[in-house]
């Protein structure tokens, strides 16, 4: 058992080894991995019989079959591949706040899911939004990844100048392979998270959106007269606190809340909502295993 | 040309008005005060920056807000709000608004509240006494505190419900308490009341008397219908009088103005009711009028009346004892206290008559008629009688209704009317005691000028020398009940003694003679006057004297031949019927509301009780031996007067007053010799009504308020 940060406590990583990424879709692996795939190819597990056509890798005839019927029966195997899981991570400056800071749960969550996937075999990459096209992020394999991961997890920091939209759009150039895809953000991008999300859909992955608010966003504590400063791009906002002002934010973070939830769904992405005081361990032996992500 | 500005503020009388309280460059200073409120709030954003992950979510929130930023801005700030209106009150109160109020001339009102019998009409509201006093309650809604108020209600006695008080909660007290009556209305009264404190008497023309009250002025309201008699012996002085009337011009009424029980002329047995109804209203009219005996019905009669005329109705009625007869109007009209009246029958009583003489046969026949005999028992005595007890003690307690002296004088005077006959009463004062001029008496030098004589203190009688010269009746007093249908032209009198007229009596017959100084002189030789409730009557004559002639001799004269002419027993017949008491006696008495009624008791020393048409009994205290005064008469109807168990008699108490049941309301008062105070139909006086203290009292509740939203933090 590696030691852990303060990312993934002891605990809680006994527990994420037994568990799985699942995938809704099936995808081809690059590599042989330890997740069976409806593929027939090459493993130990026996999967069918069928007839041998010419050209077929002899190696497979199952002779013994042969032997007893005279005919040529080719043996097929269950293929066993690997899964390519992404975690994307919103490095913007509005996820720097919140105790813990937005950031420091996604990166947890990114931490603790990539350490199943890693666990499992499967391939693990962990970008941001504004990832550099110079300083790629690593691709991960194996358990004994853990410690690069956890390292490279810990050079990610805030704030990263780029948009919601364009950030979706690189990660998708960069990465054309099939798989889980895990956008962990706020959402809060003045251009709208729609384009960005349709972007996510057009790879065909299969997308998870972590919607991580702060208490202070879900209920904030303000009084009295405030100039409300933008800390991404220094746009302000005048208000005097009141009821029906506090009213009316309520009802409009519903209403942003209930609309990206719609979008999701009716799209086929898995949209959860997340709280930064709510724990990664609650998050993801609760929330995750029950919408299927991991089990 | 346009009107000057103060001039349309004068036209339109009910428009707040203004008072410039303050010179321009205070008013710019003012006037800054708001905008410098509002300009701070707009400096005043010391807004706390705060650094938020976005504001995303705050923008969507505050989009519609931001629609009309400013005013929404505002909208928000209750405070600036109520600091606003606080600057708003005060600057309203420095600009004085006020409006043109009721009245206030002075600052002293009183207030004149009618409740006679025409404000029971039914014609404004639920009566006019009703509709009085809520005119006369908005008044009093309308005195500021400074004022003092005064109320009088009156009728023919005018009564001080509240006398001057700043409590208009007390005013409005005593005026609900005011009750409507049944009496006439006299103003005088109440204005002599009114005027008391405003035009306070001198007591000395010494202008240096400071005991003198200084005059308070005063506002007379008279809330009346202004169906009283005009006063024209009354100066206003500090007094300001308005006139408010009450009721309408087309209210209708029918009243009755007289009505009375007579014995038949033809037929003795039968008696005749007869009635005066009058129309006052607008318009003829035709009336039912019910005649009740005791409650039942015995006769109705439909009488036509044209509008602003009276219409008599006689009934007949068969023998009637004795018993309660009612009159009623059985059409409605505006006032119904009008519409009903009794008359009573009581039981025939024969009045008592003693004849004090040392004989004459001309009385005795002239009281032995037939038509006397029916009226009274007469009892003939002669002068020895009076020093004896049995006379001395009926005379005391009243037994005799009449008391005839011939020539006779007793020491007291009896309780009862009397006539003498060429003798004096007995004076009170000790000096007349010499002065009697016996017939035959030996002439006394006149003591006396009749010019420079003092007036006679009342109940003294004096009597002036005997007149030796022929005297000629050149006058009687025909309007007296005593002379009626009496003519003296063929009565000559032998040497009449003149008499004085005592305070208050009158004279009936006077006669012409030329004296001793050649002059023509006119004096009184038959007199009435009234004594204590009783009348005496007073003859300078005797029917049959003595005379000493110049041999010493004594020798009979004939006074007068009165008694052989024609007119003697008529006099007598009218002298029972009027000192005798026989008039009310049948168809009893009268009244009309508030008037005092004399009542006599039966049985001398018996204690009276008065039951009223009401049911309650009021016991008299005895007046004079036998004699009672009863003054609660106030309720309309028939009053039965008891002795113990017996009823003794029964009088009514009716309206029969023309000015009261003519209820359209008089235009205009005369009081005084002025002109006529008339009516107005609202109390218009302009005056100014201000505001300023309630707007800053306002101006205080708005502090407090916003003193507790600021730290309360209350928003909206």
């Amino acid at each position: 058992m590696p030691e852990t940060t303060a990312l993934l406590p002891p605990a809680l990583l006994a527990r994420l080894e037994r568990m799985e990424l699942v995938s809704r879709k099936v995808f081809r692996g690059r590599m042989k991995g330890e997740r069976r795939s409806r593929r027939k190819g090459q493993s130990v597990e026996f999967a069918d019989f069928r007839n041998y056509v010419a050209g077929d890798d002899v190696r497979f005839i199952d002779w013994n079959t042969y032997a007893r019927l005279d005919r040529l029966f080719l043996k097929l195997f269950l293929e066993e591949e690997d899964l390519h899981f992404y975690a994307l991570i919103d490095a913007s400056g509005s996820m720097d706040f919140g105790d813990p800071t937005k950031l420091y749960f996604a990166k947890q969550l990114a931490a603790a899911l990539g350490y199943i996937g890693l666990a499992r075999g499967d391939r693990v990459k962990i970008e941001t939004l504004g990832q550099p096209p110079t300083r790629p992020a690593p691709v991960l394999r194996g358990r004994r990844s853990l410690w690069p991961m956890l390292d490279y997890l810990e050079t990610i920091e805030s704030p990263e100048a780029v948009s919601l939209v364009d950030g979706c759009k690189n990660f998708c150039l960069r990465n054309s392979g099939k798989g889980i895809v895990l956008l962990m953000s706020d959402l809060m991008d003045k251009t709208g998270y729609e384009a960005a999300l349709r972007y996510l859909l057009a790879q065909e992955m299969d997308v998870y959106v972590i919607h991580v608010l702060s208490a202070e966003e879900m209920e904030p504590e303000l009084q009295g007269d405030l100039e409300l400063i933008d800390c991404e791009d220094g746009d302000k906002a005048e208000i005097t606190v009141s009821a029906p002002l506090m009213k009316r934010y309520k009802r409009t973070l519903a209403a942003f809340i209930g609309s990206a939830r719609e979008f999701c769904t009716r799209r086929g992405i898995l949209y959860v909502l997340a709280r930064n005081d709510v724990g990664v361990d609650t998050l993801v032996t609760g929330y995750l295993r029950e919408r299927g992500l991991v089990r | 040309m346009l009107p000057k500005p103060d001039h349309l503020f004068a036209q339109l009388g009910w428009l707040p008005q203004l008072v410039n309280m303050l010179s321009w460059w205070q008013w710019a200073i003012l006037a800054a005060v708001p905008p410098a409120i509002v300009l701070l709030y707009f400096l005043k954003l010391k807004r706390r920056p705060l650094e938020v992950p976005s504001t995303y979510l705050w923008h969507r929130s505050i989009e519609d807000l931001h629609v009309n930023a400013i005013w929404q801005r505002l909208r928000r700030n209750l405070l600036l709000f109520l600091q606003l209106l606080l600057i708003f009150l005060a600057m309203l109160a420095l600009l004085r608004p006020g409006w043109r109020g009721a009245k206030v001339a002075g600052d002293r009102f009183i207030l004149l509240v009618d409740n006679s019998a025409s404000m029971q009409a039914t014609d404004a509201g639920p009566s006019r006494l009703e509709e009085a006093k809520r005119q006369a309650g908005e008044l009093v809604g309308q005195l500021s505190s400074r004022d003092a108020g005064m109320i009088i209600s009156f009728s023919n006695f005018p009564q001080i419900e509240q006398m001057f008080t700043r409590n208009r909660r007390q005013l409005r007290q005593s005026l609900d308490a005011i009750e409507p009556t049944a009496r006439p209305t006299s103003l005088a009264e109440a204005l002599k009341y009114a005027a008391g404190l405003a035009n306070p008497g001198r007591s000395s023309e010494d202008a240096s008397d400071v005991q003198v009250a200084d005059p308070m002025p005063a506002t007379l309201y008279i809330f009346s219908d202004g169906k009283f008699a005009q006063v024209s012996e009354f100066r206003l002085g500090n007094l300001d009088p308005v006139y408010m009337p009450v009721g309408s011009d087309e209210a209708a009424n029918v009243g009755i103005l007289a009505f009375s029980v007579r014995r038949h002329v033809s037929d003795r047995t039968m008696l005749q009711a007869f009635a005066r109804l009058g129309n006052f209203g607008p318009r003829d009219t035709s009336v039912a009028a019910e005649l009740r005996l005791n409650g039942k019905l015995i006769d109705a009669d439909q009488v036509q009346i044209p509008a602003g005329q009276t219409q008599r109705v006689a009934f007949d009625l068969t023998v009637v004892d004795t018993g309660m007869l009612q009159l009623r109007i059985a059409t409605r009209d505006d006032l119904a206290c009008d519409d009903v009246a009794w008359a009573v029958v009581n039981p025939p009583r024969r009045s008592k008559v003693l004849v004090v003489t040392p004989g004459n046969e001309s009385l005795e026949i002239a009281f032995g008629t037939g038509a006397v005999r029916e009226l009274a028992d007469v009892t003939f005595g002669s002068p020895e009688l009076l020093g004896q007890p049995p006379y001395e003690q009926q005379a005391a307690a009243g037994a005799y209704d009449l008391v005839v002296y011939d020539r006779a004088r007793p020491k007291v005077m009896p309780q009862a009317n009397t006539l003498f006959m060429g003798a004096l009463p007995p004076g009170e004062g000790g000096e007349q005691a010499g002065e009697k001029p016996k017939e035959g008496a030996e002439e006394k030098p006149a003591e006396k000028d009749r010019e420079g004589e003092e007036a006679s203190p009342p109940g003294v009688w004096r009597a002036g020398l005997k007149i030796t010269s022929a005297a000629t009746i050149i006058d009687t007093n025909s309007t007296h009940p005593l002379m009626q249908w009496i003519d003296m032209g063929d009565v000559t009198l032998y040497q009449p003694t003149p008499l004085e007229v005592p305070p208050g009596g009158a004279s009936l017959i006077d006669v012409q003679w030329i004296g001793a100084d050649k002059a023509s002189h006119v004096a009184p030789v038959f007199v009435i006057a009234p004594r204590e409730g009783f009348e005496d009557a007073v003859m300078g004559f005797v029917f049959l004297g003595e005379e000493v002639t110049a041999d010493g001799s004594t020798e009979t004269f004939i006074g007068t031949n009165w008694p052989i002419r024609e007119s003697f027993p008529v006099f007598v017949l009218n002298f029972v019927h009027y000192l005798g008491g026989t008039g009310t006696a049948r168809d009893g008495a009268t009244v009309k509301p508030g008037e005092p009624i004399s009542l006599e008791s039966p049985v001398p020393g018996a204690p009276l009780e008065v039951r009223t048409p009401g049911g309650q009994t009021i016991e008299l205290k005895e007046a004079r031996p036998g004699r009672f005064q009863f003054t609660g008469t106030s309720e309309l109807g028939v009053y039965e007067v008891r002795s113990g168990e017996n009823r003794v008699e029964r009088f009514a108490v009716n309206l029969f007053d023309a000015p009261e049941s003519d209820i359209r309301p008089s235009p205009d008062v005369q009081i005084g010799r002025g002109t006529p105070v008339a009516a107005q139909t609202a109390s218009s006086e302009t005056t100014r009504r201000e505001l300023w203290k309630w707007l800053l009292l306002a101006g205080l509740a708005v502090l407090l308020v916003e003193w507790y939203v600021y730290n309360r933090r209350v928003y909206l």
